[in-house]
């Protein structure tokens, strides 16, 4: 704080200190605490929501024919009876149109209730989806970190610098396309009548139903999320003193124990802040998922969460679905770090 | 442990354009304590990574135990290497360090570990065995290295600077140790350095390099004393230089004619008259010549100063721009009474006269 002062003055200081906790507070906590909190409440309306606009519906009906009863009962004689009958039917719409509005303020301003309830609202079904999910965003990360370790290593250590240079060039380009196009390019390559298939057709084979079988979506996000993958292992792969890989190959040791003992032990930090953002970032990614699938295949769990949000209209089911994702990611994360015993702080360093 | 002896056959390296190394012949003998000795740049640690297996010789052959290692890779060959930066794992305690090279032999883990203590028994470091390389103090590190290498039983240690990195007092301590390893094990060891006290102190034998040239090879004494070519007496030791041309030669000495005068020194090299030469006198060769006695290679000159150097006392004299040094051991009144004119002078058969060459940069 007071080095900060001392570098910056103190006017500068407060800037800094104003907006990284804007930052902080109004973009990251109070979004999350909202959502947090939204998950933990819904709105009784005494039941169904459906039931009660039946019901009032219902009773505006039964004011209409009370109304029709009133014409019936006026057209008689002047008499007791009538008067009765008028009365009587006075008081039977004064009684529904009390009702109604009783039953209006519900619907209008439904009684606020906190409980777990909507954590217990998940159906086998989405759970299936749920757990799905957290096991195919496993094999992306998994899947990323195979493709993209070789990368990683050949750059940060064979090549010479300036073919290094155009192969990270190379790998940075297509990320300057749009997502969306660039999942687009995937689909047409993986269509039942896309590129693929058209080659295998022309080879005489089967077609394969990458995109009904899922395997689209997988193709698709390992493409989406692989550069978030191979820049932590590039940058603490390049770190590696080359004397220590040719010391170990000077004791002996063939190329796959080297990269066993010497290389992925200190790559271990880069590879877990890449596999925690791939996973994170798949677990979390609606678009591929939503152009990959369209229907044909199962959903992921986001689109799930979609769903609740914006066609059930349902805020509070669906943040306690993307709160449920968020802590299970979480815990697995931390789990996965326990396993691979990888601390906080080598991954801040 | 045995060692094997080391033969390079006419062994070369180029990069692109640039000749590392030219044709060179070499033989190491077994069991022996040999340095490469040479300023950064001359293709002494490009000799050293293609004995290690590191590079591929662009000709010749290098041989070990008398055993071609063409086409034998790093970690095939009967070779361990001592990086300048040692290259110990961080991540592994200081056992499993040294047991690198046997858990890569697939040596089952309890025999691992009794051959680690052994090592590290050697090596003084027994207490040190569970810590990480980085909790240990630059010596205790260098000998972990030292123990890691010579846990492969190899026939040949290269070792590439190791100890450039310690500060002086610790250097020449393990220059001792290196030594009496070396003694005990019988393991040849090629030792590279820029350093020629090093070099000096520990070999057996030691091989000078210039320019991917090796200028000469011989025991340190004769490398010091008898220098063959002027770059090696400039970069070995101190020297008094002056040059000139060879105007007479008789019974293995010369006559140099210079702008201080004419001096008669040893001609190792044969040198004819009229061949432009440069005459080399070790600073704790030169003496002052009794007063009024006029003794044969004297130069007149004037006083500049007196630098104390422990045991040494170092004096300066100039005449004409060139600057001319004296060594004299340090017995408290040694120089002090040297000033302003005065001559100094050198036996014949304490300088040498070479052929012109290029010298080393100081």
């Amino acid at each position: 704080m007071t080095s900060l002062v001392r570098s910056f003055g103190p006017s500068l200081t407060a800037a800094i200190l104003l907006l990284t906790g804007f930052w902080i507070v109004g973009m990251i906590v109070a979004p999350q605490l909202i959502m947090v909190e939204k998950s933990f409440w819904y709105l009784d309306r005494g039941g169904d929501a459906g039931a009660l606009t039946v019901r009032i519906d219902g009773l505006y009906n039964a004011v209409d024919l009370l109304g029709f009863d009133k014409l019936d009962a006026e057209a008689l004689e002047p008499s007791a009876e009538r008067d009765l009958k008028l009365d009587d039917i006075g008081r039977q719409v004064a009684a529904t149109k009390a009702e109604i509005a009783e039953l209006e303020t519900r619907e209008i301003k439904p009684r606020k209730v906190y409980s777990f309830t909507n954590y217990t609202l998940i159906s086998a079904a989405h759970f299936a989806i749920f757990v799905k999910t957290i096991l195919a965003a496993l094999a992306v990360t998994l899947i990323a970190f195979i493709v993209c370790y070789p990368i990683a290593y050949t750059v940060a250590k064979l090549a010479p610098p300036g073919k290094a240079a155009i192969i990270m060039l190379g790998l940075i380009v297509p990320y300057a396309i749009n997502e969306l196009l660039r999942i687009f390019s995937w689909l047409m390559i993986l269509n039942t009548n896309g590129v693929v298939n058209t080659l295998l057709a022309f080879m005489g084979l089967e077609p394969v139903a990458f995109l009904e079988s899922g395997s689209g979506v997988f193709i698709a996000m390992v493409y989406a999320y692989v550069l978030f993958m191979v820049f932590p292992i590039y940058n603490t792969v390049e770190t590696l003193d080359v004397a220590q890989i040719e010391a170990a190959r000077d004791l002996g040791a063939p190329m796959w124990k080297i990269h066993w003992r010497v290389i992925l032990p200190h790559a271990k930090p880069g590879i877990a802040v890449g596999a925690i953002m791939t996973f994170m970032l798949s677990v979390g990614s609606y678009s591929v998922p939503y152009i990959m699938t369209r229907g044909i295949a199962a959903p992921w769990f986001t689109q799930l969460i979609y769903n609740r949000f914006f066609e059930s209209n349902n805020w509070n089911a669906g943040a306690a679905y993307a709160f449920t994702l968020l802590i299970t990611c979480t815990l697995f994360i931390f789990l996965l770090m326990r396993i691979f015993r990888v601390g906080i702080k080598d991954i801040a360093r | 442990m045995h060692g094997k002896d080391v033969v390079l056959n006419n062994v070369s390296m180029r990069f692109g354009d640039f000749t590392a190394v030219q044709p060179t012949n070499l033989v190491i003998k077994a069991g022996e304590f040999f340095s490469i000795l040479g300023p950064s740049g001359c293709g002494k640690t490009t000799i050293l990574r293609m004995i290690s297996g590191f590079l591929v010789p662009s000709g010749g052959d290098i041989l070990i135990g008398e055993e071609s290692m063409r086409g034998v890779g790093a970690h095939k060959r009967p070779t361990a290497l001592i990086f300048q930066s040692l290259a110990l794992f961080p991540l592994m305690s200081v056992w499993e360090n040294v047991a690198f090279g046997l858990e890569m032999h697939d040596w089952p883990k309890a025999k691992r570990r009794d051959r680690a203590h052994e090592l590290l028994e050697m090596t003084a470091l027994t207490d040190q065995a569970e810590k990480r390389p980085t909790e240990l103090s630059g010596g205790q590190r260098q000998r972990v290295a030292i123990a890691r290498a010579l846990a492969v039983e190899p026939a040949v240690l290269l070792l590439d600077e190791p100890l450039s990195a310690l500060d002086l007092k610790l250097r020449q301590h393990m220059r001792a140790e290196l030594k009496a390893i070396q003694r005990k094990t019988g393991v040849t060891f090629i030792y590279i350095t820029h350093d020629q006290g090093e070099a000096l102190t520990m070999s057996d034998r030691t091989a000078v390099m210039r320019n991917g040239v090796v200028e000469q090879v011989d025991t340190t004494d004769r490398i010091y004393d008898t220098p063959a070519t002027a770059f090696v007496a400039s970069f070995v030791g101190e020297s008094n230089v002056i040059h000139g041309r060879v105007n007479a030669v008789a019974d293995g000495f010369a006559a140099l004619d210079s702008p201080h005068g004419s001096f008669r020194a040893l001609n190792p090299g044969g040198l004819a008259v009229g061949d432009e030469a440069i005459l080399f006198v070790r600073p704790e060769k030169m003496t002052f010549p009794a007063r009024g006695e006029r003794s044969e290679n004297a130069i007149d000159v004037d006083f500049l100063r007196r630098d104390l150097e422990g045991p040494f006392v170092n004096l300066f004299f100039t005449r004409n721009g060139d600057v001319f040094t004296i060594h004299l051991t340090n017995t408290k009144t040694a120089g002090q009474d040297v000033s302003g004119e005065i001559t100094i002078a050198f036996a014949p058969e304490d300088g040498l006269i070479l052929a012109a060459g290029e010298l080393a940069d100081d």
